[in-house]
């Protein structure tokens, strides 16, 4: 699975990546900023996005919207540190199929990949 | 884990920069919405990345950052002392920082998260607490009770050089009285330095009216601006508490009555507040540039209103007829305006700066403009006062009431229709004896007669013998005291009480 993987910090995002990687799967591309995500999904057409909430720019939520637009197949899992569960709802609601919560167990992600794709 | 920590903390230091030099920007700008959420993003990455990382202390504070900040994204503002607080956050993930690169302890937070429960229960901080050494607190935050106790313990301490200097001369000790004398100087200084803490600049009250004029002049069509002037001058937080309301309404009168409809303007409409310090006194006015006030009308509403009578009308001098409009059923007005009738508000601005022992003053020019002026103390707790004597008690009289003063025989004083009158070079003053008005049996034969002028009227107060002018530090009487013939207390340099007469009480 090709992935790309948006959060604002770095350091989550080589985290993020490492344990896709390790989970089998190919990190294709990463971006900072909502706004970012949507032109790097344009480009790259990944098979699978990570996606934060609360970002420069624009907001996960937006990006979600943005890329669902461009592409209804999209596959979202959002990833966003806790306290943010009504923000995550409306994730779902704007068309992401799953999410996590930082602090997150590396089986965790990759589960939740899994899930996602047999979707 | 330890292979992210080095990307973690670099990480981390970068966001500090970032988050102060945000809060940099919201202190000079506390509502600069895109910095908050600037900040509040901050936060919650640092919490992301602090959760992934394991570390609770600094997860836990990023938390509750949050939710102070979630109130203030809503707001729109964050407070002044809330950015101090981030700041001293900032700090404490900037230690930390530190203390992961060096593998030592983290700093603990359990203060911290203390201090941000009491924020979350509304308490004001009044200073974090920092170790020593670790950065220089240029501010600190003091509540305004404490501020209050020094500034009444100050006052006392005046009451005492007074004491202090009569003793010395009567003693005519002269090492007694360098020492007085140095005592006296050092407690002025610290009198002047209490007071000055008290005061603050006209801006809190003036900026206010920047954003609500615009709103107002929008709401009536009009076109008009708004210039402020004098806003860093700094008066006593009393006057500033009880000024608002007054310049709302001279404000709202220069806008309603002053300012006209943008088809018979003149020119471009402009109100100007302007603040002016003169020695101990400050002038705030508001000035327009709008059809100024008709002295005919104000004359022929008068008479309709029953005020005045044909003959005395045609009597009144300009600024008589001037002090008509703050009468309080006057409004020049033809139709009384929901927002605002001109009586009303002067009333109320009138009688506000009666009380705070000022005044207010008008001046119109037909088809130029207006201007209206608050003179005002620029602190309430010490003013000059005559010091009288009468039945051997002792009175004080502000200064700013007097005119003159001069010794009369009461043979000299000549009674039409039971009122006592004197006839004073070319003017007949009306007398009042306080003796009779105050309950006091005054001393026959030889009378000291102080010339008050009140915004209503001058007249001439009969008493036994003036003492002194001094300084007083007026004190609130006991509200079982409460007269309207006495507008509060203070305590003479004997030790003796004083009451403080307020002569607008005598009709």
């Amino acid at each position: 699975m090709r992935v790309l993987v948006v959060d604002d910090a770095m350091f989550m995002r080589r985290m993020l990546s490492d344990i896709l990687e390790k989970g089998g799967h190919l990190i294709c591309g990463e971006a900072a900023t909502g706004k970012e995500a949507v032109e790097r999904y344009k480009e790259l057409k990944p098979d699978l996005v990570t996606m934060d909430i609360i970002m420069p720019d624009m907001s996960g939520i937006e990006a979600v919207k943005e890329i669902k637009k461009m592409d209804s197949e999209a596959k979202i899992l959002m990833v966003s540190a806790m306290g943010q569960q009504a923000l995550v709802l409306e994730a779902v609601q704007a068309g992401a199929l799953d999410y996590v919560v930082k602090p997150f167990q590396p089986s965790r992600v990759l589960e939740s990949i899994d899930r996602i794709v047999e979707k | 884990m330890e292979s992210y920590l080095e990307l973690f903390i670099s990480e981390l230091e970068e966001y500090i920069r970032q988050l102060n030099k945000q809060l940099l920007n919201l202190e000079s700008n506390n509502r600069d919405t895109s910095s908050i959420i600037e900040v509040f993003r901050i936060f919650h990455t640092i919490k992301g990345m602090a959760q992934t990382m394991g570390l609770d202390g600094l997860s836990e504070v990023s938390h509750s950052i949050e939710d102070l900040l979630d109130e203030a994204k809503e707001k729109g503002e964050v407070s002044p002392s809330l950015v101090d607080f981030l700041f001293i956050a900032a700090d404490l993930f900037s230690k930390s920082a530190v203390a992961l690169r060096n593998k030592k302890e983290l700093p603990p937070v359990r203060d911290i998260l203390d201090s941000m429960a009491k924020i979350k229960k509304g308490e004001v901080l009044e200073y974090y607490k920092e170790e020593p050494g670790t950065r220089d607190i240029g501010e600190i935050r003091i509540k305004m009770e404490k501020l209050d106790t020094l500034f009444n313990l100050a006052n006392e301490l005046t009451i005492a050089r007074s004491r202090l200097l009569k003793l010395s001369q009567t003693l005519k000790d002269t090492s007694l009285q360098n020492l007085a004398d140095t005592a006296s100087r050092l407690i002025s200084s610290l009198q002047d330095e209490v007071m000055h803490l008290r005061m603050l600049p006209l801006t809190t009250v003036f900026e206010f009216f920047a954003r609500w004029f615009r709103d107002e002049a929008k709401q009536q069509g009009k076109e008009v601006s708004l210039e402020i002037v004098g806003g860093e001058i700094e008066v006593d937080r009393s006057i500033v508490d009880v000024l608002k309301e007054p310049l709302m309404h001279l404000i709202r009168n220069a806008l309603d009555h002053g300012i006209e409809a943008p088809a018979v303007q003149r020119e471009k409409g402009k109100v100007v507040l302007k603040a002016v310090r003169e020695k101990e006194r400050i002038r705030i006015s508001v000035i327009d540039n709008g059809k100024g006030i008709d002295l005919e009308k104000v004359r022929h509403k008068a008479i309709k209103n029953g005020l005045l009578n044909e003959t005395e009308a045609q009597h009144l001098s300009q600024e008589e007829l001037f002090r008509l409009l703050t009468h309080p059923a006057f409004s020049t007005k033809d139709e009384v305006t929901s927002i605002s009738g001109r009586g009303i508000g002067l009333d109320i601005a009138n009688s506000t700066v009666g009380k705070l022992g000022g005044k207010l003053l008008i001046s119109s020019q037909l088809g130029e403009g207006s201007c209206f002026t608050l003179e005002l103390p620029l602190s309430l707790a010490i003013i000059r006062a005559m010091i009288f004597k009468l039945d051997g008690q002792r009175f004080a009289l502000p200064l700013n009431y007097i005119q003159e003063t001069f010794y009369a025989h009461e043979d000299m004083f000549q009674t039409v229709y039971h009122r006592e009158l004197f006839a004073l070079r070319d003017e007949i003053l009306p007398l009042v004896r306080l003796s009779d008005r105050l309950g006091w049996v005054g001393k026959r034969g030889r009378k000291s007669v102080i010339v008050v002028q009140t915004q209503a009227k001058r007249r001439g107060f009969v008493i036994d013998e003036i003492i002194d002018e001094e300084e007083v530090v007026v004190k609130k009487l006991d509200p079982l005291l409460t007269s309207p013939f006495y507008s509060g207390c203070s305590i003479y340099a004997d030790g003796s009480p004083v009451l403080i007469l307020d002569p607008r009480g005598f009709g």
